[in-house]
């Protein structure tokens, strides 16, 4: 294989000298067309992703040429720059002598809902009817769980996609997202907004009340480990300066679309909380990092952080959006910490915690979308009115993404302590023709539960007796028709997909566990031993709470395991 | 205002510091402290008392559960760490339980605390160590030599190949005059990457792709042969299974 190195020849070459260093020489169209891209852009290694974006937005994938020569820019090297743009699924490296991806890609979700709506049929009759002048790929949860199945044609979400709607839209090259109607930051301030996050600043309301109001709420972190909000604010806090907030919309847990939701519907109401948490900590800097799925709400973010830093309602930390790549890891927050420093999206050891040295070794307050979008709520309708909405001696509300087998999959606010039923209901009862057999409360990762347990309160802790989570709020309804087995092999498989590759229990334990659960009758003491090597030896909560669904297919639905 | 330890909330970082992003050498340099447990984040001087397999042992700051347990002769299994080496706790074969802790924990990445209480040997940390190096095994070409580490630690725990599924295997890569490339063998330990990186600061070694195609490369995942690598031969020092190896003609020569 040629690596376009300069040719060794001559007089060099018989005398067994080499006329240049091992390794490929600079490209200098390439160097031309990476310094053209690059502009006067920081030269800093932290910002490789947004680069390898340039890049690959440009081109349509990452020709290596291309690659070398950003290495040379940033100063860092080939094999810096390679494990980290092969690490993310939205970027194709192209080696000199391949071929590069068709123009167009076509993403067709295949995690749970959308295996539930018949996303393997879509995908073959998708090969079918584009050939191969498309690419159509499966690709893991893109966060419109409601509008089943999706299939992303270059960057435009298509729900409830078909055969026609999908190739209508490559034919038309509709390859960009439709953009939702939001307040912007116009409209939010002319609504009151940012006058609760001017008078924190300003000294009219004090740190410690603040805290203090929020701890009377009782919110937890809304992206899934549910951790009181108050007490990681004040371990951040009492950390040396200089401090970091990294708010998280990585939202990728299967079944999740609700912090899209905040983000698309009042995207300044999280602003304005993500701006409210910097003060209480007394961050340096703010950092969102957005999933790349979310091509819309970039959009929107992109234009309403310029509005809102062009005319500030107070003095600002430096606002920086930072784009993730298409890696469900990089939700998980020290994931997050490492991409944003421009790295694999690979988790770290704990300890030291986030709250201890987080992005560039800063203490650092990773905060969840949903978590910001309450705190105006919470400090200006008072800590009550969010804590009293809690049912079933429950505290608290938060939005539920609810999918599946229901008649109107949606976002839904309801009170911690809800059921499935009442949270079924909500969402119009089930569909036609479906009964309630199964359901997930807390996306791919918090385990299955039968329609026995449907009345059950759903909130943090209190699922743990039955081996289950809440997480992010994911509830996805399964019915009489559904297989509680291949869903769980659909969740196996999409945690296999997902791994970074870092631990050997989730690396080797996901891909062996997902190659065994495709059999028709599961070979139980290997899937239990691994799954125990899983939860008990991984890095992260991905290896940990991956065999939770196989769990509980054993525990709850053993039927399904008979010959 | 009311600031916290002198930073001023609301207001950018002092004139001179980039708001966000690397500080040189200085951020790299506390960054790798912070996870190392040197510098501010590491204990200050003395000696650590702790509960190990029921005793109690004293363990000096600076070490981690695993050092110290190896200082008392109790051994745990390790293929990721290896003396002298930052310990990256990727492979898992040291798992250790400790009471009051959910999960297990990488006994090379730790340190003890004072008080701590901790189990080499229980049911549930033996477990997780046979399964880790049963995988690893499990998906080595041909059962790995007793002179490599994974041969070694395998037949110290009486692991055996075979319950699981094969991996699909890459081909040897022999373009390098002086070091074969059996990623066949490959543990995905990153010994090499580190060897490269941090110890010989050559970089020509990454690692690259994501979960079960994760896999060592060399620059853009070319021939070692055509690669930047200039031979020194740290990789193959570092490496426990003999993925990485001095080609026969040297050993010839």
């Amino acid at each position: 294989m040629s690596t376009g190195k300069r040719k060794r020849g001559g007089a060099f070459a018989r005398a067994g000298l080499r006329p240049a260093p091992k390794g490929r020489a600079i490209d200098a169209a390439a160097l031309a067309t990476v310094q053209a891209l690059l502009g006067d852009r920081p030269r800093r290694p932290d910002l490789l992703i947004e680069y390898l974006h340039l890049l690959q937005d440009h081109n349509g994938h990452l020709p290596v040429a291309q690659l070398n020569a950003l290495a040379f820019e940033l100063r860092l090297t080939p094999a810096e720059v390679y494990e980290v743009a092969t690490f993310y699924h939205h970027f194709d490296v192209v080696k000199e002598g391949d071929v590069a991806p068709p123009p167009i890609t076509v993403r067709v979700c295949d995690s749970i809902s959308c295996h539930l709506a018949g996303s393997d049929e879509l995908l073959d009759s998708l090969r079918d009817a584009l050939g191969p002048g498309i690419r159509v790929i499966p690709a893991p949860c893109v966060g419109r769980c409601d509008g089943a199945p999706v299939a992303v044609v270059g960057r435009n979400p298509i729900e409830r996609a078909g055969t026609a709607s999908i190739t209508d839209a490559v034919r038309r090259h509709h390859v960009e997202p439709v953009i939702p109607e939001y307040p912007d930051y116009a409209a939010y301030r002319a609504n009151g907004g940012y006058a609760l996050l001017a008078e924190c600043v300003s000294g009219a309301r004090s740190v410690e009340d603040v805290i203090a109001q929020v701890e009377a709420s009782g919110l937890r972190g809304l992206g899934g480990a549910g951790f009181p909000v108050h007490r990681k604010w004040q371990f951040v806090r009492s950390a040396p300066a200089p401090r970091c907030v990294a708010i998280n919309a990585d939202e990728g847990e299967p079944g999740t679309f609700k912090d899209r939701f905040c983000l698309e519907s009042d995207p300044h109401r999280v602003l304005e909380g993500a701006l409210l948490a910097s003060w209480v900590i007394g961050a340096s800097a703010l950092v969102i990092y957005l999933r790349d799925e979310y091509a819309a709400v970039r959009a929107i973010l992109e234009r309403e952080i310029a509005a809102l830093t062009e005319d500030p309602p107070c003095p600002l930390p430096p606002i920086q959006l930072r784009r993730g790549a298409g890696a469900y890891i990089c939700g998980e927050e020290t994931a997050l910490i490492e991409s944003t420093e421009g790295k694999r999206g690979e988790p770290r050891l704990r300890p030291p915690f986030p709250a201890q040295a987080g992005v560039f070794g800063w203490p650092t307050l990773v905060q969840n979308i949903e978590t910001a979008y309450w705190l105006r709520t919470i400090l200006q309708a008072g800590p009550e009115s969010f804590r009293d909405r809690g049912l079933r001696g429950r505290s608290g509300q938060r939005y539920f993404s609810v999918s599946g087998r229901v008649r109107r999959p949606g976002v839904y606010l309801a009170g911690n302590g809800v059921s499935a039923r009442e949270l079924i209901e909500l969402a119009g009862g089930m569909a036609d023709g479906h009964e309630l057999y199964a359901f997930l409360p807390g996306g791919a990762s918090g385990g299955i539960l039968p329609a026995s347990l449907a009345d059950e309160p759903l909130d943090f802790d209190i699922l743990a007796p039955y081996g289950c989570f809440i997480g992010s709020a994911a509830v996805v309804i399964l019915s009489q028709h559904d297989s509680v087995k291949d869903a769980a092999h659909n969740l196996m498989r999409f945690f296999a997909h997902e791994s970074c590759g870092k631990c050997t229990p989730c690396r080797v334990g996901t891909a062996k566990s997902e190659v065994l659960m495709r059999e028709e009758t599961w070979n139980l003491p290997v899937l239990q031993d691994l799954a125990k090597v899983m939860s008990d030896a991984s890095i992260c909560g991905l290896g940990q709470a991956a065999p939770n669904p196989f769990r509980s297919v054993l525990r709850f639905f053993p039927q399904e395991l008979e010959p | 205002m009311s600031g916290v330890d002198g930073a001023t909330p609301g207001a950018p970082a002092a004139a001179g510091v980039n708001p966000l992003g690397p500080q040189g050498a200085e951020t790299s340099v506390a960054l790798l402290e912070a996870r190392l447990g040197w510098g501010r984040h590491a204990p200050t001087g003395g000696t650590v008392r702790f509960t190990l397999n029921g005793r109690e042992i004293e363990a000096r700051a600076d070490e981690t559960i695993l050092q110290a347990a190896e200082r008392h002769g109790v051994s745990i299994p390790h293929l990721c760490y290896t003396e002298g080496m930052r310990p990256d706790g990727n492979c898992r074969a040291c798992m250790v339980e400790i009471d009051g802790e959910r999960v297990l924990a990488a006994s090379c990445a730790r340190r003890p605390t004072p008080g701590m209480v901790v189990h080499t040997g229980s049911e549930r940390a033996l477990h997780s160590q046979r399964m880790v190096l049963e995988l690893l095994v499990n998906d080595a070409p041909q059962p790995p030599s007793l002179e490599t580490e994974l041969g070694y630690w395998a037949a110290q725990l009486g692991v055996r190949a075979g319950r699981f599924p094969m991996r699909s295997q890459p081909v040897p890569d022999l373009s390098h005059p002086g070091i074969q490339v059996h990623l066949e063998s490959c543990i995905q330990c990153t010994r090499c990457v580190r060897a490269c990186r941090e110890v010989q600061v050559n970089d020509v070694i990454g690692y690259a792709n994501r979960g079960s195609s994760a896999k060592i490369v060399f620059d853009f995942d070319d021939p070692m042969g055509e690669s930047t690598c200039v031979g020194c031969g740290e990789c193959v020092q570092a490496c426990p299974t003999g993925a990485l190896l001095p080609s026969l003609s040297l050993l010839a020569g």
